[in-house]
């Protein structure tokens, strides 16, 4: 039963972590929270349900086809939308709301119904002594594992990723040593969209995808990358699989009623007490 | 003018100008919080629903007369208030921000789940109207009345206290903290009044809401009605109460003049926040403004 339930969190924890992670990569470059994150999360599951239903794929390809068309939307979304929306954050945090009102109706008007999502990532169960567990879980488990690799080895090991940690680090000075600073912040949020669209296609076949699935998420996935520290992309991951834990392990041993109350009272109580986050560094302006 | 409305207008219009009475309150509220502290806040939405709830539970469950329960439903709004955020209050900028998310957030979950006390999922139902001296204000004319003193009263107010000592901390505070402390400005306990300033008229919207509306669901406070209270404050530029005003009037009606998209609605609601940021980021009177300045400057060089 606890085995069971931890693993289940954990699953869970990963989405979060994963569409954490483009809050943090945003929050990182641009001191700014994109607050449309978790509607990408859900657009990016209806574009995995429209091209698995229309194009049948292995999982993989699904999966890198969501994640390059939405890396694009990304990128446009940045050059004609949020690029405009740099004034202040507030206004950036209004106009990504706004964008995600869009989003959500938008996709509202053509599936207005929860609809099942096709089993891409098979709908065996898999047993660990007395857990047991969905086959998609594990994928969503090896998916986030894969990612966080890749995305450390791009931020480490490639002329792109060093120059996004450049920018993320001082956009004055990087773009005076030649690193394209524009460029840089349209990729930042390509590579967000793509980690939240993503996470839609890895939660879709253990769910009903709906057009209201990314509210909670998005909220508590902001949650976990303030809790594990917004600027720190380690910290993103823990939070989010933190959160994920102790949400099931409360749903499951205290209250399932007051299971979504966890993430929010840890992003309260983590504010108060260390606004920076678990592995988050930054000093932030606290009086 | 405004007193004349109820004679003139159609119901429906007289419907809307309600609401924009209604929303003036918390609305103004968060200018206390937002133009003055420079703090934003997302919470609104979740204690404008705790005056709502207080008033609904007291005289549905506990018999008590509507406008008896005015006092204690702004109390107990800032009680929560402060209780849940009195601490976050010292966050600056974006953190403060979040914190009020989470705050929403919990707000709206409670509401939802404690079944016992707040009938969950199933709402409120059949809250009485405000009645003075036995005459219930049960119409849209009679409430009109109501709503537009209450309004008028919390505006003259809000200005007096702008106006007041406190006015002037809260200023100096979000111009410049530190220069702020140096002239003896108490920064903690003016962040923290300007926090339970905000949620007492959060609190006495919410009130008059429940008393309108007499039937409310968990939902109508939600991170919904908290992202339109800043949308409207923040379109009617910082610091400005008349602004504010203004663009209430004008995002609440928007409700009404957006029904003929029919189901694109929300998304046209959407894009009106989003390009109205893009394009409007320092609020919708700067384009009077900007064009008086403009005219001046013309006549200057004439």
């Amino acid at each position: 039963m606890f085995a069971q339930i931890v693993i289940g969190g954990f699953a869970t924890g990963c989405i979060y972590a994963v569409v954490g992670l483009g809050f943090t990569l945003v929050y990182r470059t641009l001191r700014m929270v994109n607050f449309a994150q978790g509607h990408v999360f859900m657009f990016g599951a209806f574009l995995g349900l429209v091209i698995a239903e229309r194009v049948p794929m292995p999982a993989p390809l699904l999966l890198l086809v969501v994640g390059a068309v939405a890396f694009v939307v990304g990128m446009v979304l940045e050059r004609v939308v949020f690029r405009r929306l740099y004034h202040n954050h507030e206004v950036f945090v209004v106009g990504s709301i706004g964008l995600g009102i869009v989003l959500m109706n938008s996709v509202r008007v053509f599936f207005p119904e929860p609809v099942p999502f096709p089993k891409v990532f098979g709908s065996n169960v898999v047993e660990f002594g007395t857990a047991r567990v969905q086959q998609a879980s594990l994928w969503v488990v090896g998916c986030t594992i894969a990612l966080v690799v890749l995305l450390h080895v791009m931020f480490t090991f490639t002329r792109t990723g060093r120059a996004l940690r450049a920018v993320a680090a001082d956009g004055e000075i990087a773009g005076a040593v030649g690193v394209n600073v524009n460029r840089a912040i349209g990729f930042t949020f390509g590579l967000s969209f793509a980690v939240a669209a993503i996470a839609g296609v890895l939660i879709g076949p253990l769910y009903f995808v709906s057009f209201d699935m990314g509210d909670m998420v998005g909220l508590k996935a902001f949650a976990a990358a303030v809790f594990g520290g917004i600027n720190s992309i380690p910290g993103t991951i823990l939070g989010g699989i933190v959160i994920g834990v102790l949400e099931n392990v409360a749903g499951g041993y205290i209250s399932s009623a007051y299971k979504d109350l966890v993430a929010f009272v840890i992003l309260l109580a983590m504010l108060v007490w260390r606004p920076t986050g678990l592995l988050g560094r930054e000093t932030p302006i606290k009086v | 003018m405004l007193l004349a409305l109820p004679a003139l207008a159609p119901q429906y219009v007289l419907h809307i100008a309600n609401f924009v009475l209604i929303y003036t309150l918390p609305v103004i509220g968060l200018g206390f919080l937002t133009g003055f502290t420079g703090r934003v806040s997302l919470a609104q939405g979740a204690l404008f629903g705790t005056g709502a709830y207080t008033t609904a539970l007291l005289t549905t469950n506990f018999g008590w007369a509507p406008i008896a329960t005015l006092v204690p439903s702004v109390l107990v709004t800032v009680a929560i208030a402060v209780a849940l955020g009195g601490s976050a209050v010292r966050l600056a900028g974006l953190y403060f921000v979040m914190a009020t998310i989470g705050i929403q957030q919990i707000v709206w979950i409670v509401l939802m789940n404690w079944i016992d006390l707040t009938n969950g999922p199933q709402g409120v139902r059949s809250i009485p109207p405000v009645s003075l001296g036995g005459y219930a204000l049960e119409t849209t004319q009679q409430f009109y009345f109501l709503a537009l003193g209450f309004a008028v009263v919390s505006y003259v107010l809000a200005k007096r206290i702008i106006a007041s000592r406190l006015g002037l901390y809260l200023r100096a505070l979000s111009d410049d903290q530190l220069a702020a402390t140096s002239v003896a400005v108490e920064v903690g306990r003016a962040k923290v009044t300007a926090l339970a300033l905000s949620a007492a008229w959060a609190g006495a919207g919410g009130f008059l809401y429940a008393h309108y509306v007499r039937y409310i669901h968990p939902d109508m406070f939600g991170l919904e009605p908290s992202v339109l209270f800043l949308v409207m404050s923040m379109f009617g530029g910082y610091r400005s109460i008349e602004g504010m005003i203004l663009a209430t009037a004008v995002l609440e009606s928007a409700t009404e003049y957006l029904r003929p998209f029919g189901e694109f609605r929300m998304i046209v609601y959407g894009l009106i926040l989003l390009l109205g940021m893009m394009y409007f980021p320092k609020g919708i009177l700067v384009l009077i403004q900007r064009k008086r300045s403009a005219r001046a400057n013309t006549e200057g060089a004439a």
